[in-house]
């Protein structure tokens, strides 16, 4: 269970673009986590709340999308993995020993909230 | 119709994990610059990395030069393990945290005198899952796995095994008497990483240690 530490990392990045683009505050934000990557979804979107709580993340919405693993298969070219069967073309069983992408652990978009209206 | 500001959407796609990244590229240009090899060992709780450093540490001690850092979550136990083959054992003590960063690492560097080692050992906490996402600084990566374990934890763990620089499977002495199944094992591994180089060996017989010693010396892997 690293996931804290890695929303932690999250909340680390999202917040130095927030700055660079002069956002105070994201209303969401979008994750992209490889299923090579070793980082459960559940447990990120769970452990985000409690670590974001106190910075410019807090309350925004967290989206995490799972990109699957895709290797180079010499014959069949570019296949979806299935995790179970490690880097083998699901069609031939040949090795795909390079991952094209799903190792993946990026923070995608941010979505900058609305500063808030001063009541007069 | 008053007009509402659209919300701003900012395209990042930037690694989560850059500072770490950032950090274990310094690890690595300090190894570099001072010589060291160092060498990331990663398996699940028990399958014997303390019991091959020790046996590392014995036999080399004439030989090369070494050094181990050694995370754990509590105590300082492996360290004191280690010290008593002559080389200097660190221990750092992660708390709460389940693996190395390149921080960690960092923080630990200054007690080494990096000049004096050919090689440092940075045994990570005991986990086949979150230390895959952490790179160090490490020259390579080996990863444990004990003929104990099922035969499946390539597949369990791809991640793991699929950033290892060779995978070294342990306890081989009493591969026959817990009825291990050298073949898959070995299949399911070249399915986590196809072509990874696998050493078999036993800490307590000897047997293998020879071609563990090469990849150490970095002659091999």
């Amino acid at each position: 269970m690293h996931e804290a530490s890695i929303a932690l990392s999250l909340i680390d990045v999202a917040s130095e673009v927030l700055r660079e683009n002069g956002g105070a505050r994201a209303s969401a934000l979008t994750v992209r986590v490889g299923a090579w990557s070793s980082v459960v979804p559940e447990a990120l979107t769970a452990a985000f709340p409690a670590c974001a709580q106190g910075t410019p993340l807090e309350g925004a919405r967290l989206s995490v999308v799972l990109v699957p693993g895709v290797g180079e298969c010499p014959t069949h070219g570019p296949v979806t993995l299935d995790v179970r069967r490690g880097l083998r073309c699901p069609a031939c069983g040949a090795p795909t020993p390079t991952l094209l992408q799903g190792d993946e652990l990026e923070l995608d978009e941010i979505e900058l909230a609305e500063p808030e209206l001063e009541d007069s | 119709m008053t007009t509402t500001q659209a919300p701003r959407i900012v395209t990042v796609r930037q690694n989560i994990l850059k500072a770490n990244d950032h950090t274990a590229a310094g690890n690595r240009a300090a190894f570099r610059a001072a010589g060291v090899r160092a060498i990331n060992l990663a398996s699940s709780p028990g399958a014997g990395k303390t019991a091959l450093l020790e046996r590392t540490l014995r036999d080399l001690a004439g030989s090369v030069r070494m050094g181990v850092a050694v995370g754990d979550l509590a105590t300082e136990n492996d360290a004191a393990r280690l010290r008593q083959w002559g080389s200097q054992a660190e221990q750092i003590v992660t708390g709460t945290v389940c693996h190395l960063d390149a921080d960690m690492v960092q923080n630990i560097l200054p007690r080494f005198d990096l000049d004096a080692l050919d090689v440092l050992f940075l045994e990570n906490v005991g986990n086949l899952v979150c230390p895959s996402s952490y790179d160090l600084g490490e020259a390579a990566r080996a990863v444990l796995i004990s003929t104990t374990e099922g035969e499946d934890k390539p597949l369990k763990y791809p991640t793991m095994f699929n950033t290892a620089d060779v995978v070294v499977i342990t306890k081989m002495d009493i591969a026959d008497a817990v009825g291990f199944d050298r073949d898959l094992c070995r299949e399911n591994i070249d399915r986590a990483r196809p072509g990874v180089p696998v050493i078999e060996l036993s800490s307590r017989s000897g047997a293998g240690l020879d071609e563990w010693f090469a990849f150490v010396r970095g002659e091999s892997v």
